[in-house]
């Protein structure tokens, strides 16, 4: 039964000093669907993305990914068996250019290994060409191709966004939790990252995003869940929730757009 | 290979510098230029070993000089030498590659010993934990006495190594008040150089470095993306801990009886200036940061007796030590990067 999940959390909780920051019974994502996570500054969302990526441990609960238990994971086997994260605040390899950034994401546990990299086995060659030129592709498609050679710093705070988002991608997992992609981004980019977020999904792959930008979340997720104080508040279609009385009130507000 | 202006820049320096050797030393430059360079060279290895921790991985190791004694002590008790207050000999031994490649690796270990409860400290953190954990492996020497000498030392090691001198360093010598051993003990070091640097093109090249690389710069994204970051910086310290070993297998036989007051944390300061003059994160920079040091550190006794003329050694050791302060304090704030390091690739930051 669990298996008919991608991704199930059982009574997961996690409390600060007394204050509780999430506490969510029972929340399942089903396969190559886009999931909104939304709610006011302070309800969880980032910590929710925290825990099952376990970047943080939990107080109790249970999670499994296709029907694994990774409650006592670590965060590098989670996004090994395909469920990769980005951060709220970018975190791209400042001083590597742009084509490491993605190369190094891309690369295999093998081909970073230290004595496949000492000896050179024949294949590492191809490996690291067939990277170029997956990381060139991805760097076309987010407009970067022109800055490949530069460091990460250099980049403008939008195109560290793209970054991070081209790393998940040429990582290619099952699954990508972005938190707040379009934060700090310009309208027009924003688009273009939706449309790349859209693609990911036509080409079967699983996103949850944590995203304030209402407008765009309503226009492109087949699933919102509203959060507040730790616990989800409603969960449903784009309409339903824009809809909905509890959501309004916590999060909307009366004005509703 | 292109030439920069760094480039330049460097092999200017560097030049001047052996150059106010001759200046300083009318008559015996010649025979401190071959003790300078040496010492160059074996400090200058263990600076290329730390720079791998820190220059590539961003790793705060300041227990350098506890890896450089445990390649020293394991390679010399393993070979036919004598220990302690009595002299004890012992005559047998491992051949003498075999009893250094074993140094190395017992340094790699210690590396990897310290690592596994160590490696997960950020920052400071770690910086505090080495040098706590190179005090102790020095206490722990010099109070184990009845395996490493203690205070008394080792000696009657350095014929395993000199009985492989070539008859040429004795023939190009020959009436030169220049010690041979010396010499062949560098010629050594700086082979030894060339080998690792080599070997640590290769890698710094390679995905494996370019992993060490990203764990420098932000290890939670290394970690999101499916790598395990504490694997790389085990690997990292056991790389960097292994070179820093033969460095000091070089030390203790350039100075022909092995004292653990060598591997005071003094050692490892000076290997830090060394990889901060050369440039933090350049691949051949601690090299000539390890040539330039030396010369600061052998001839500002010069400076200081040009400076006070009534000054007795002890003075002048004082005079010495506020020179290389004042020394390290310019380079922080005019010239961070050192010689060869990239300006854009900065890991001292100095506001």
């Amino acid at each position: 039964m669990s298996n008919s999940h991608l991704l199930e959390v059982k009574d997961l909780n996690k409390s600060f000093g007394g204050i509780q920051a999430v506490n969510i019974s029972n929340l399942t994502f089903e396969n190559n669907v886009l999931t909104s996570i939304i709610g006011p500054n302070g309800a969880g969302k980032t910590t929710f993305f925290d825990l099952i990526s376990k970047f943080q441990s939990f107080d109790g609960g249970e999670i499994l990914f296709e029907g694994k238990d990774i409650s006592n994971s670590q965060p590098y086997k989670i996004a090994r068996m395909g469920m990769v994260r980005t951060f709220q605040l970018t975190k791209v390899f400042d001083r590597m250019s742009v084509l490491e950034n993605l190369m190094f994401a891309g690369s295999s546990v093998r081909n970073d290994s230290f004595f496949y990299s000492l000896f050179k086995f024949g294949s590492q060659k191809d490996n690291e060409k067939e990277l170029e030129r997956k990381s060139y592709e991805v760097m076309e498609m987010l407009n970067l191709d022109n800055m490949a050679k530069s460091y990460a710093r250099e980049l403008s705070g939008g195109q560290k966004k793209l970054l991070e988002l081209g790393r998940a991608i040429v990582k290619n997992p099952k699954v990508l939790l972005l938190d707040e992609p379009l934060a700090g981004v310009n309208p027009k980019l924003a688009e273009q990252i939706l449309e790349i977020i859209s693609n990911l999904i036509e080409e079967g792959k699983t996103v949850l995003m944590v995203e304030h930008n209402i407008e765009a979340v309503m226009k492109v997720s087949e699933r919102v869940v509203v959060m507040a104080e730790g616990e989800v508040i409603a969960d449903g279609a784009p309409n339903d929730i824009r809809a909905d009385q509890k959501v309004i009130d916590a999060y909307l507000g009366s004005g509703n757009e | 290979m292109k030439v920069t202006s760094r480039g330049v820049i460097t092999i200017l320096v560097t030049t001047l510098s052996l150059g106010a050797v001759y200046v300083l030393n009318p008559g015996s430059a010649t025979r401190l230029m071959f003790s300078l360079l040496t010492f160059a060279g074996i400090y200058g290895l263990a600076a290329i070993g730390l720079n791998v921790h820190f220059g590539w991985t961003g790793l705060l190791n300041f227990g350098h000089a506890a890896f450089m004694g445990m390649g020293a002590y394991v390679t010399l008790l393993l070979i036919p030498h004598a220990a302690g207050r009595e002299g004890e000999v012992t005559t047998t031994g491992l051949p003498l590659i075999l009893a250094i490649f074993i140094g190395i690796a017992s340094a790699s270990l210690l590396g990897l010993l310290l690592g596994l409860p160590a490696i997960r400290l950020r920052g400071d953190y770690l910086a505090i934990v080495t040098i706590a954990a190179a005090e102790i492996f020095r206490l722990l020497v010099r109070d184990l006495e009845a395996i490493t000498g203690g205070v008394y030392g080792i000696i009657s090691y350095s014929d395993a190594l000199q009985k492989y001198r070539p008859k040429i360093i004795d023939s190009l010598l020959v009436d030169m008040d220049i010690s041979v051993n010396q010499t062949w003990v560098g010629v050594i070091a700086w082979l030894c150089i060339f080998a690792v640097l080599l070997l640590l093109k290769r890698l710094n090249s390679s995905p494996w470095g370019r992993a060490l690389r990203a764990v420098r710069e932000d290890e939670d994204a290394v970690r999101a993306l499916g790598k395990n970051s504490v694997w790389l910086k085990l690997q990292s310290f056991m790389l960097g801990a292994g070179i820093g070993g033969l460095s000091g297998i070089l030390l203790a036989f350039n100075y022909g009886s092995l004292q653990v007051s060598t591997f005071v944390p003094i050692l490892t300061f000076y290997i830090w200036a060394i990889m901060i003059l050369g440039g933090v994160g350049s691949l051949s920079g601690p090299i000539f940061g390890a040539i330039v040091f030396w010369v600061i550190i052998s001839e500002t006794d010069k400076i200081a007796e040009i400076i006070f003329e009534n000054a007795n050694g002890q003075q002048l050791a004082g005079v010495r030590f506020a020179l290389v302060g004042l020394l390290i304090m310019f380079l922080m704030i005019y010239r961070p990067s050192g010689l060869l390091g990239k300006k854009e690739e900065l890991l001292l930051d100095v506001k």
